[in-house]
């Protein structure tokens, strides 16, 4: 499952990161040839993410490539059931892709159009947010 | 690649207040510039310069008539877009002289199938290239016919059009036939990750009518 290798370098328990905005860079799909862009702001756990990722591969089997253009770095913090409100911040509990709209967040390469637009529709209900499939446009700057 | 007559109206509000303002008037702010001149800030119509980089590319040859009855040869420079609904924010247009040598990118087409099992990796989607203003390529045809697996096409090896001179590192790796994972790795990865990730196998239909009669 995909989370940072070593603990953050900043603080360990941060605030909720801003979901405000549109995604600045990786809104084209670069590596392959289809890609799945998010629509909506969403935090994307890495659990969803590996979820998705199998969706793909399991429809594609062989003979396709997957790109993961996100990476969950941010970690989000759960105060235990029934404790009392006080006593400090939660302890963190998930890894999450701050995704914003426009982002690519797969990308898939497969020769036959008809299943890979298949496969990333079966990653697509495995992630929380409205998304589109998205085509490498020829020429696009 | 021929070139396209196109209307433009000098801007006169700047900003982002102004640039708001002219597309919702249907128009595209856009500026002109090179060859020494000052920068001339213009609108385009913005269904109309679509259409035509839809179906001329990114490296289509524009004539821009100013309302002064002026007229300028361009080139896209550079494309704002909106990711979301895909329309064009902002244009850069690069002036430009007949006959005269401009530096583009231009986009590789992959055509064919490479040798069986082989699974392709674009490496390079455009080229650098040096070509007459009035004769710039739309794109560049890469052949995958018969490429065997770990082969691969440098941009050195392409074919290129008379008159057109590659500026890219000729060593640069263009696309790469890579072997696709066989089944058995695949089922293994997927198996792997599975149990990683705590998703159960799904069950074949045998299994579910089993559990049924039982």
């Amino acid at each position: 499952m995909l989370m940072p290798r070593k603990p953050p370098k900043g603080f360990r328990k941060p605030h909720h990161p801003s979901r405000k905005g549109r995604a600045k860079g990786g809104t084209k799909v670069a590596f392959g040839e289809y890609g799945i862009q998010a629509l909506e702001p969403a935090y994307v756990t890495n659990r969803q993410i590996e979820a998705a990722r199998i969706a793909m591969t399991r429809h594609i089997r062989r003979g396709g490539k997957v790109w993961i253009t996100i990476f969950p770095d941010q970690a989000l913090t759960k105060k235990p059931a029934e404790t009392r409100m006080g006593s400090g911040k939660g302890s963190p509990e998930w890894w999450v892709a701050n995704v914003k709209p426009g982002r690519v967040m797969f990308e898939l390469s497969f020769p036959n159009e008809a299943v890979a637009r298949e496969a990333l529709t079966r990653a697509i209900h495995k992630l929380p947010m409205k998304c589109r499939i998205v085509k490498r446009e020829v020429g696009e700057a | 690649m021929s070139e396209v007559r196109i209307s433009a109206e000098p801007r006169t509000e700047f900003g982002k207040g102004g640039a708001r303002r002219t597309r919702r008037a249907g128009k595209i702010p856009a500026v002109l510039y090179g060859h020494g001149e000052k920068p001339k800030h213009i609108a385009l119509p913005g269904l109309e310069f679509a259409a035509h980089l839809r179906r001329g590319g990114m490296n289509q040859l524009f004539q821009i008539e100013m309302p002064d009855g002026t007229k300028t040869l361009a080139v896209p420079k550079a494309l704002q877009r909106d990711p979301i609904k895909d329309t064009i924010d902002h244009v850069d247009l690069l002036i430009v002289r007949r006959g005269e040598k401009v530096t583009v990118e231009v986009p590789v087409v992959l055509v064919g199938e490479p040798a069986k099992d082989g699974l392709v990796v674009h490496d390079l989607d455009t080229l650098s290239l040096s070509a007459p203003a009035n004769a710039l390529p739309e794109s560049i045809e890469v052949s995958l016919d018969g490429l065997a697996v770990g082969a691969h096409i440098t941009a050195g090896q392409v074919s290129l059009p008379a008159g057109v001179e590659l500026l890219t590192d000729p060593d640069t790796t263009v696309v790469t036939v890579i072997a696709a994972p066989t089944a058995a790795q695949v089922n293994a990865e997927l198996a792997q990750a599975e149990a990683e990730a705590g998703i159960a196998k799904p069950e074949s239909s045998e299994q579910v009518a089993e559990k049924v009669e039982a």
